[in-house]
């Protein structure tokens, strides 16, 4: 198998937060935290895009690396999980992460930090499949159950793909494929604007 | 002379061609989990330790975010 990915489809994104509402739902997720949220570029502004943002479960995670009690793991399957019975709440991995996916629950009393809460993929935890611990302290277990993610699954328009990464970049490149843009939507182009406009000296 | 010359380029492509290999950029420190193993998604009620029947049914529910196959407009 691959490794387990998420891809947001910012062209078919409606900020509807149908993500972030199964997540907090599915894992009965404090107040205050939030393992997914949704990022809109130029907001208000005609051809805003939207992109829906948790953990990326990244192949080289910094959160593991600057870990100072290494609680973190990698599954086989790719996914970023940690032990929630090891973490201090130090906030490390949250300053590490380019996509701000530790939250830290507050636990007392002039902002205490609790321990370090984030998407685990619907994967739980280090304890036993299903059970209520890992309930409690990791939301549900789904891969366990053969299911996606909550997020994923209760996407409105399949903006949102979870899954095995071949599956769902082999999803993706048919989108773009029948969108018939290729580089335009994503790629080269995107990045660095279209080599025609600029030899036809407009800024692009 | 010229085999001299020759001897000193041929040494010097041979060392030119030191900066062409890759050093590797990957951390030296070893970061070793220490925390509680956990379980394979495969292991429990549902899979019973099939590993086999597990990838098979994730890829299949992966599948179906695809609504092209959904609505049979391949």
């Amino acid at each position: 198998m691959a490794r387990m990915k998420f891809i947001c489809d910012a062209e078919r994104c409606i900020e509807c937060n149908g993500c972030v509402t199964a997540c907090k739902n599915e894992h009965e997720v404090p107040w205050g935290v939030n393992r997914r949220r949704l990022v809109t570029v130029n907001d208000g502004i005609p051809g805003e895009r939207s992109i829906s943002v948790a953990c990326m479960h990244c192949a080289d995670a910094p959160c593991m690396a600057v870990c100072p009690v290494d609680c973190f793991y990698k599954t086989e399957e790719g996914v970023v999980l940690h032990d929630k019975d090891l973490c201090i709440g130090c906030g490390y991995c949250f300053y590490a992460c380019p996509f701000g996916a530790p939250q830290f629950p507050q636990a007392g009393a002039f902002g205490l930090r609790g321990k370090m809460d984030k998407c685990t993929f619907c994967a739980g935890g280090p304890e036993e499949n299903n059970s209520s611990a890992e309930f409690q302290k990791y939301g549900r277990n789904r891969l366990a159950e053969g299911k996606l993610p909550a997020c994923a699954e209760m996407c409105s328009t399949k903006a949102l793909l979870a899954g095995d990464g071949e599956v769902i970049s082999t999803i993706y490149k048919q989108r773009v494929q029948r969108r018939g843009k290729g580089e335009e939507v994503w790629g080269w182009a995107m990045a660095y604007g279209r080599g025609e406009a600029k030899s036809a000296g407009v800024k692009s | 002379m010229n085999k001299y010359a020759t001897v000193v380029i041929a040494g010097t492509f041979v060392a030119g061609l030191a900066a062409c290999g890759e050093i590797d950029q990957q951390a030296k420190v070893e970061k070793v989990y220490a925390g509680k193993k956990d379980e394979h998604a495969y292991d429990g009620a549902k899979f019973g330790g099939d590993k086999k029947k597990w990838e098979t049914a994730m890829a299949e529910r992966s599948k179906t975010q695809n609504e092209y196959l959904r609505t049979d407009r391949k």
